[in-house]
């Protein structure tokens, strides 16, 4: 179902990803729409990737990770999500079916995935808890080495879960495709994902964003806006 | 030493080489979040080369560094402001420990609230959201990897300068940092996001209702009878009221509502699209 340099390259955008989210740099690598697009970079379908990319975006939009919040890993959870719907669509075009995808499989190993991640994250946090209590104790007998190894340690911890849940979440995936592929139900073409993505987008935004007058009438400007342009696209 | 003794030596001690190592140290200051001390041992790393020039004893400089592993709160953008404070005032501890010392503990200690508001409030709450809105509706227009790309560059735009400046902004405002704080460029840019994110929830809207209509023809909703059809359009009813009774903004409450709908919504389309005979 996928390469081997597929699977490797996925692991490694798995660590990336868990890093980007909260350990590192926080460049927001680790969102949806960019996890998306660059799985299907690396399994050579990038405007799929994109797509799937943006209906994991809509639908883990409202997640904030603020302080100890716990929620899903949406990172893991839309690379081994769309990497599930990329690989069902490359095998059902192979086979010279229609092309779609498996998108309730796609999103409900998202979610498996997601869980994954966030009981992995936590545990990391457990882990680093234990590391920062160390380095307490040997900074105080003078070792200022202390504080960098353990940012290093635990960078490289993380690294190995991203990669390890990433793994994880792309065999369980892989094996439930093989096992629906003959079950053909939950399949929907890339015109029919966006209307159910759109109607996330809409009511997950109106509750981030519509607050006093001037939102709404901001909501009303862009409605007219965005019917316009979806129109004439489709003119 | 008083925060006015403090101002006439200290800013030709912050130079441009420490406050971008500090910066870039800044990059991993959460590595070693954990639950008890936050990012302690992170910001602590971060302090170390400017701690390395105010206390070249190498016991002196062990105790300052364990002063800061303690607990420590930030946004990851914000951080930095907090590095550029605590570095100004070890300057102060090296000189005065016994007054300084307890002046800065308590003024770090009061900065973990605003610095982790401000930074949630404007980065998770408002910046991150309507970007991530508003390109994916082009992502899902355009089918493209390219406001992926501009996702990328915008929200970095902010948020890596607002970090990259911090040590320096930090460091001039030291104990009078809450000027920096109150300044309206925060309030400015949260609002300026969030009417952005407002328009895109329109545009979602607006684009739903272009999208329905030509899907309905498009993948032969139209043409679909029977009580399965019937029961699929029911359960993409349903979804969606759940889904704007369920779907919360703010805090990443019930954070699995939507993905759970966009579950169901999926499956009522698909078993729609078998019932109408379309692809």
């Amino acid at each position: 179902m996928i390469e081997p340099l597929e699977g490797l390259g996925l692991a490694g955008l798995g660590a990336v990803v868990f890093l980007d989210q909260w350990p590192a740099v926080q460049a927001m690598v680790s969102r949806p729409l960019v996890v998306g697009s660059l799985a299907g970079l690396l399994l050579g379908a990038p405007a799929d990737g994109a797509l799937w990319g943006a209906v994991f975006e809509v639908a883990f939009l409202a997640i904030q990770p603020v302080g100890a919040a716990r929620y899903p890993d949406a990172g893991l959870a839309a690379l081994a999500g769309t990497t599930v719907a990329l690989v069902g669509l490359r095998e059902v075009s192979r086979a010279g079916g229609e092309p779609v995808y498996p998108a309730v499989l796609a999103v409900a190993v998202a979610l498996g995935a997601g869980a994954l991640g966030e009981w992995a994250g936590g545990w990391h946090r457990r882990r680093n808890g234990v590391t920062a209590a160390r380095v307490q104790s040997q900074v105080a007998v003078g070792d200022l080495g202390a504080p960098g190894r353990a940012v290093l340690i635990a960078l490289a911890r993380g690294a190995l879960i991203g990669a390890v849940v990433t793994l994880l979440s792309l065999i369980g995936g892989l094996a439930g495709l093989a096992l629906a592929q003959d079950v053909g139900a939950g399949l929907l073409s890339a015109a029919g994902l966006r209307l159910p993505a759109v109607v996330v987008a809409a009511v997950v935004g109106v509750r981030l964003f519509l607050r006093g007058p001037s939102s709404r009438l901001a909501w009303v400007g862009g409605a007219a806006g965005g019917a316009a342009l979806a129109w004439l696209g489709s003119a | 030493m008083t925060a006015s003794g403090s101002a006439a030596a200290p800013r030709r001690f912050s130079r441009a080489g420490e406050r971008r190592r500090i910066a870039f140290r800044a990059l991993g200051v959460q590595a070693v979040w954990n639950y008890d001390t936050l990012q302690a041992v992170g910001f602590a790393w971060s302090l170390l080369p400017g701690l390395e020039r105010i206390y070249p004893d190498r016991a002196e400089r062990a105790g300052r560094v364990l002063a800061h592993l303690d607990l420590i709160n930030a946004n990851p953008y914000l951080s930095t402001l907090g590095l550029g404070v605590a570095l100004r005032l070890e300057q102060e501890v090296a000189r005065d420990p016994a007054i300084a010392g307890p002046r800065q503990a308590r003024l770090l200690k009061a900065l973990n609230g605003p610095l982790g508001a401000l930074g949630d409030e404007l980065f998770w709450g408002a910046w991150r959201p309507a970007l991530g809105l508003t390109a994916a509706l082009f992502a899902l227009a355009t089918m493209s990897v390219w406001p992926a790309l501009i996702f990328l560059v915008a929200f970095n735009g902010l948020a890596q300068s607002v970090r990259f400046g911090g040590v320096r902004a930090g460091f001039a405002g030291g104990a009078g940092i809450a000027r920096v704080l109150r300044d309206p460029f925060w309030r400015r840019a949260t609002g300026r996001a969030r009417t952005l994110g407002a328009v895109a929830a329109g545009a979602a809207f607006g684009a739903g209702l272009v999208w329905a209509g030509t899907a309905a023809g498009d993948l032969g909703w139209r043409d679909a009878d029977g009580a399965w059809a019937w029961a699929s359009a029911a359960a993409f009813a349903l979804s969606v009221f759940l889904l704007v009774l369920g779907a919360r903004g703010g805090r990443g409450e019930r954070p699995l509502v939507p993905v759970l709908a966009l579950l169901v919504l999926l499956a009522a389309c698909s078993a729609l699209v078998q019932a109408g005979g379309g692809g």
